[in-house]
């Protein structure tokens, strides 16, 4: 399964690509913005998007928007920093599956990443 | 007080960076082709940040130097995780060897089993611990999303001031998108966990009515 993952820290992808190969995703995309994101989605293959929301460009509410206007069906997790449950319901309303408020656990996303493949 | 005076108020006379957020990133990879990719290369825009930032004779643009803490801060904890890269295959490595040793025939007695065993036993603590350091630096993401947040005051507070001397003279490009939240945010992994789960299902239970 390639999963495509859109966060402007490359730290953050990183410890993000660590944790999915750790619980056997190892095909990976990564986009550093909403932008490059849809750009790495157009190159096809895509079966599920992580996604930050604070990014340069084009944030990842944005990109969400996009996306969901192009394919209502591809799994969308967000994971961020935003806490507030205003956020987490403009998110959901944009079309995000499921929610991670960053720092998460591998448990965590391991969690919502089969909650969402299930 | 003419824009002169505003800058000197928020930078001592330094110049406020040029470049927008994205040139600081490294750029993407494919991390199927490069499953371990190394540190990337100081950005340009840190390299950039940390000669225009900090001036030799002490003075510095405050948002500047906010931007180089942001770019090196996120180069350095590259080069950490790419040194726990490292530790990781090496532990795996020799975990690969000592299966192998264990194998030949002339290390079957039960001693030498035992002990290969508690060496292994050994290895996989320090490569759990390795993935546990790797998951803190998620700390570096935070921090730079509380600097930003706080240089996008900085810059509400040059614009206002700006604006009402009449001097026009804005700061530069705000990022498109900074957190709101982020005060809130705290280092404690999956500390929001319970209250977004809740919201969550909270949304989903309304959306099916």
């Amino acid at each position: 399964m390639k999963i495509l993952i859109v966060d402007d820290s490359s730290t953050m992808r990183r410890i993000i690509i660590n944790t999915l190969s750790r619980i056997g995703y190892t095909d990976v995309v990564e986009g550093e913005n909403g932008k490059s994101g849809l750009e790495k989605l157009g190159q096809g293959g895509v079966e599920m998007i992580i996604t930050d929301w604070n990014m340069p460009e084009m944030d990842g509410l944005e990109f969400v928007k996009t996306v969901r206007g192009q394919n209502p069906a591809i799994p969308i997790l967000m994971v961020t920093t935003n806490a507030a449950k205003e956020d987490i319901v403009e998110a959901l309303q944009a079309g995000v599956n499921n929610y991670v408020v960053k720092p998460f656990t591998p448990d965590t996303l391991k969690e919502k990443i089969e909650s969402l493949l299930g | 007080m003419d824009q002169s005076e505003i800058d000197a108020l928020l930078s001592g006379g330094g110049k406020a960076p040029k470049k927008p957020k994205a040139s600081a990133k490294a750029p993407a990879v494919d991390a199927a082709a490069t499953p371990v990719a190394p540190a990337p290369a100081a950005p340009a825009k840190s390299r950039e940040a940390e000669k225009d930032g900090p001036q030799k004779d002490g003075r510095g643009h405050v948002i500047s130097e906010l931007d180089t803490v942001t770019s090196v801060t996120e180069r350095e904890s590259n080069k950490v995780m790419d040194q726990l890269d490292q530790i990781s295959r090496l532990v795996s490595r020799q975990q690969r060897l000592i299966t192998d040793m264990m194998s030949h025939e002339g290390t079957q007695s039960p001693g030498v089993q035992s002990a290969f065993h508690e060496v292994m036993v050994a290895s996989k603590e320090i490569q759990d611990k390795v993935f546990e350091s790797m998951d803190l630096m998620q700390f570096q993401d935070i921090t730079r999303q509380k600097l930003e947040r706080i240089v996008h005051h900085l810059r509400q507070i040059h614009d206002y001031i700006a604006e009402l001397l009449g001097t026009g003279l804005k700061s530069d490009a705000e990022r498109p998108s900074v957190s709101h939240t982020i005060a809130q945010t705290g280092t404690t992994p999956d500390e929001n966990k319970a209250h977004a789960d809740a919201v969550i299902q909270a949304f989903k239970s309304l959306k099916k009515e």
